[in-house]
């Protein structure tokens, strides 16, 4: 089984295969395909070593993901709770960032429902 | 979408013509503003400009991190102060 980037890529076509790295996506795994000059029809399976590393290769190179990836992510929202924005104190809070609304829904970002028990009469 | 680059980033007139003021002066004053529209750009660091949130000014002291944002994102305009309930998590 080929490992790139520290993840074990299932045996699928080459394009769908390199999505399973964080920060790959069909646009960029196509893109891999065509500068490596690999069938992104083929199973990652029928594909030789030497595919494989130019693969690993220019990934490692060209691109930005999975660990390196998060932190930066991880390090862009640190900035914004640091300078203290409305963007930050969001974040903080884990509320929306973008302006939805939160009246109803938002529960990807606030998570699970919290029922409040009913004013009593 | 983000501005067009030929604008350069947006500032208002006054606030600007203060800023410049304030570069010329050496004595450094606190300078209010309503203003929370305008970007923050490098002339304003090692300022500190008050900035109305619809009620009070809030002073922000400008650092370098904070050029390229807007000045109202620091002056927040609602205060959440928890829900009728909860009175032991009343800060």
């Amino acid at each position: 089984m080929a490992r790139i980037a520290g993840i074990d890529l299932p045996n699928k076509h080459t394009e769908i295969a390199l999505t399973y790295i964080y920060g790959i996506g069909r646009t960029t795994a196509r893109e891999i395909c065509e500068k490596t000059g690999i069938d992104p029809n083929v199973r990652i399976k029928e594909l030789s070593t030497d595919d494989v590393a130019k693969l690993r290769k220019i990934i490692e190179n060209d691109y930005k993901v999975e660990g390196r990836l998060r932190s930066e992510v991880a390090l862009n929202i640190k900035r914004l709770m640091d300078i203290g924005c409305y963007r930050g104190l969001r974040h903080r809070k884990g509320l929306p960032v973008r302006g939805q609304r939160t009246k109803t829904n938002a529960r990807t970002r606030k998570g699970k429902v919290k029922t409040v028990a009913k004013k009593k009469k | 979408m983000s501005r067009s680059i030929k604008k350069g980033p947006f500032i208002a007139k006054s606030l600007y013509k203060k800023i410049v003021d304030q570069s010329k002066a050496s004595k450094k004053q606190m300078i209010k503003t309503y203003s929370r529209t305008s970007t923050i750009i490098p002339e304003m660091v090692g300022l500190t400009i008050s900035v109305y949130n619809g009620k009070t000014w809030v002073p922000v002291y400008v650092t370098e991190a904070l050029v390229g944002h807007k000045l109202g994102e620091f002056a927040p305009t609602r205060m959440f102060r928890g829900h009728g309930g909860d009175k032991k998590s009343k800060r």
